[in-house]
């Protein structure tokens, strides 16, 4: 509820700019910096990136090396980068599911240590307070933590959907995960088209994806982290109504190899006009409107993802962190940290946002920007903003996953019954609390 | 002895040393390291790691891993089909090819692409042919009339479909092993057989496969430990989904170690996948003796 206060705080107080007083608004004096490097995953918005990267170099004469690694092999980069002693990396963007492994272990600089007079612009949107650590409370938030990082880029998963097709049908954009449901049932006709596409693939996929669900039926996977209440509440009656409607979503709307669907594969149906609605990352936007890559260019709209049956919404927020290194020489991390400066503008963010990036900054959405055609995402984006949470955000997050990525899957593809499958979940996830003494505990095991 | 005779005769002990400690540095060191680390749990604060010494719970953990019983019985599938397969497609190929009058470079040649790209791109190139809406596969069965199948997304299937990835890759480099070897056999030993009245399948059995068998344990050894080692290809197609079908050893590991960032067990587990593929070089060679005493 704070969170969604302080977003309302922050929206009112940039509304108020005149659309024209935001395109000016200069980009930072940074002066002259030493050359850095950047470790930059290879992701859809790399390519909008990489060009406000030039247009920094172009305006200031400072250089920046960009190191684009594989999703896959970011992780281990970084790592690297910090463990080694002596940071190849200046400025690193890490997935915000690993911030707390790097926030915990201590390997990154606070940024107010490197230059005290650093604030971020209250425009900033903070995505869940996922820059701030508070080492007492082993929790994310701003309350007594430092700032230890930046979003660069904030994806959150939008309802996407074809007006052409839901108006033959005569189906208005659903808005609870009822009318997904129903909608589907009159589009699909596999296998020319599939009524909604989402994620059924072990691990990330499944978690992520079918979390939004279970936070719009007003489930959670432990009760009060943040609290340091580490009582698991996956097997709760509402999880199992998330995880039914999801596994009938997945295989009633979907191909018949829901099970192993990934990000590209959804990705690729909706790009191909095989799927007439789908739960598709913001970033994914650009490309289906690329005529390159797209046959549907122009004919996605997006709203924010869909409300449960007690009119709760629920999105998980999936940013990109940019941190600087605690073991980078002084000079470069004033030099990465000039950078953030420049690239945290009102300026910048706009030109980030119109070479097919996600601007991080509230001032953004609420411009003249908005109302172009290519970026009509925006107020969709800007609407989940107000419900999306940050989840397992703890110190267990990737062995939580882990297990959830699992057990979510093999209910999907009837290796288990869904309350098979979260009660193995619950199990598992309270031995691990358990075995690192937090203070834990279990609900009543669902029927099987 | 003369101190020159000495130095002369101790020279070729020494002259090892280099070697023995490189070897030792790359090899025994990080072996001790992760026999270390696999008594451990390691954790990193204030930029620092911090190992503690929790043996039992490592072991303890070994034993209570869920995915880790379907990922060995995966993994014993996986080796025992694919190395099979590979072994009788190769060799078959081998003789077929040997007997070629013209165009044997050209065959071998061709043979030679598959083990020339890297296992990323194989994984990519055959998760789009095995694609269930816009697949190769599929679309030639759907264009035949008939149903599309769900190479991937089924768990009775996705594991084969795997093994058939495999076995595309390597077949090659057994036939490549045992092409060599069928060209090195005596001609004159096959030619008397032939005038003998040998029929040609008579010939393969009973003259080129025992003649063969050092180049097949070989081939199979070879194999054997390569098939495994297979991560990139299953990581690309299936990532051990869905559920656990195609769960190998090594993506266990790869998840536990990198993922999770259980460095300790990690370790473990990689300790207990060096000891399986010892145990099995081991009654490998054990074998090998026996089939040459024959």
């Amino acid at each position: 509820m704070r969170q969604f206060l302080r977003i309302i705080a922050v929206f009112a107080t940039t509304a108020g700019l005149s659309l024209g007083a935001a395109a000016q608004q200069p980009f930072a004096d940074v002066g002259k910096q030493p050359p850095i490097t950047i470790l930059v995953a290879s992701t859809p918005w790399y390519p909008a990136f990489e060009k406000v990267v030039g247009l920094y170099e172009q305006q200031t004469g400072n250089q920046v090396k960009l190191d684009t690694t594989p999703f896959g092999g970011m992780l281990e980069k970084a790592r690297n980068a910090v463990r080694t002693g002596k940071s190849p990396y200046d400025l690193m963007f890490i997935d915000t599911q690993w911030t707390i492994e790097f926030y915990e272990g201590g390997f990154l600089a606070p940024l107010k240590e490197i230059d005290p007079t650093f604030d971020m612009p209250k425009e900033v949107l903070t995505y869940g307070d996922s820059g701030y650590w508070n080492a007492q409370k082993r929790w994310r938030t701003a309350d007594g933590g430092k700032l230890m990082a930046y979003t660069v880029l904030g994806n959150v998963q939008l309802l996407y959907y074809r007006p052409d097709l839901l108006k033959q049908a005569g189906i208005a954009p659903p808005k609870t995960w009822a009318e997904v449901a129903a909608a589907c049932a009159r589009l699909t006709d596999p296998p020319k088209m599939y009524g909604f596409v989402v994620r059924g693939e072990k691990g990330n996929g499944i978690r992520y994806d079918w979390q939004s669900v279970m936070l719009a039926e007003g489930a959670s996977v432990v009760k009060d982290p943040a609290g340091g209440d580490y009582t698991v509440t996956i097997n709760s009656p509402q999880a199992k109504a998330a995880l039914d409607l999801y596994i009938d979503l997945l295989k009633r709307c979907g191909p018949p190899n829901y099970g192993t669907l990934g990000q590209g594969d959804v990705i690729q149906l909706l790009a191909t006009g095989k799927a007439a609605m789908g739960d598709v990352v913001t970033a994914a936007f650009a490309s289906f409107e690329d005529p390159a890559k797209s046959l549907v260019v122009g004919k996605l709209e997006t709203v924010a993802l869909p409300a449960g049956r007690g009119g709760v919404f629920g999105a998980v927020i999936g940013n990109w962190n940019a941190v600087i290194p605690k073991d980078a020489p002084e000079a470069q991390k004033k030099a990465a940290l000039a950078f953030s400066r420049w690239f945290l503008t009102s300026a910048a963010q706009r030109a980030f946002a119109q070479a097919g990036g996600i601007p991080n900054r509230s001032d953004v959405y609420t411009s003249d920007l908005a109302k172009e055609p290519r970026l009509r995402w925006m107020p969709a984006y800007l609407e989940t903003q107000k419900f999306a949470k940050q989840e397992l955000g703890y110190a267990e997050g990737a062995q939580v996953e882990q297990i959830l990525g699992l057990r979510l899957n093999q209910a999907a593809i009837g290796e288990m019954s869904s309350g098979k499958a979260l009660n193995t979940a619950a199990k598992e996830i309270e031995e691990l609390f358990g075995k690192n003494g937090r203070k834990t505990g279990a609900l009543p095991p669902l029927p099987e | 002895m003369t101190r020159s005779s000495f130095v002369s005769r101790s020279f070729k002990h020494w002259s090892l040393l280099p070697g023995v400690l490189l070897l030792a540095a790359l090899t025994l060191y990080p072996l001790a390291n992760l026999v270390r680390m696999s008594v451990s749990t390691i954790e990193f604060a204030e930029g620092s790691e911090i190992w503690r010494f929790t043996p039992r719970a490592n072991l303890a953990q070994l034993l209570a891993d869920d995915v880790l019983r379907p990922a060995l019985v995966n993994t014993l599938v996986f080796v025992v089909v694919s190395v099979a397969a590979e072994m009788i497609i190769g060799l078959a190929l081998a003789i077929a090819v040997a007997g070629l009058v013209r165009g044997k470079q050209w065959v071998r040649t061709a043979m030679i692409l598959p083990i020339l790209v890297p296992p990323v791109a194989i994984g990519s190139m055959w998760k789009l042919m095995y694609n269930y809406d816009f697949g190769i596969f599929n679309q030639t069965l759907t264009a035949l009339g008939l149903a599309p199948v769900n190479w991937l997304g089924s768990t009775s299937l996705a594991l084969t479909s795997v093994i058939v990835v495999d076995i595309w890759h390597w077949v090659p480099f057994v036939f490549l092993i045992l092409f060599a070897a069928v060209e090195g056999l005596p001609t004159d030993l096959l030619e008397a057989a032939r005038v003998d009245g040998a029929t040609r399948w008579q010939v393969v059995w009973r003259i080129m496969i025992p003649l063969l068998r050092p180049a097949i344990i070989v081939a199979f050894l070879f194999r054997t430990i390569l098939a495994f080692k297979v991560f990139d290809e299953v990581y690309l197609l299936t990532s051990g989904g869905p559920g656990t079908a195609t769960e190998l050893v090594n993506l266990h590991l790869y998840k536990v170690f990198f993922e999770q960032n259980q460095l300790g067990y990690g370790a473990l587990l990689s300790l207990a996948v060096i000891a399986a593929i010892v145990a099995f070089l081991v009654t490998a060679r054990h074998v090998s003796v026996a089939v040459r005493a024959q």
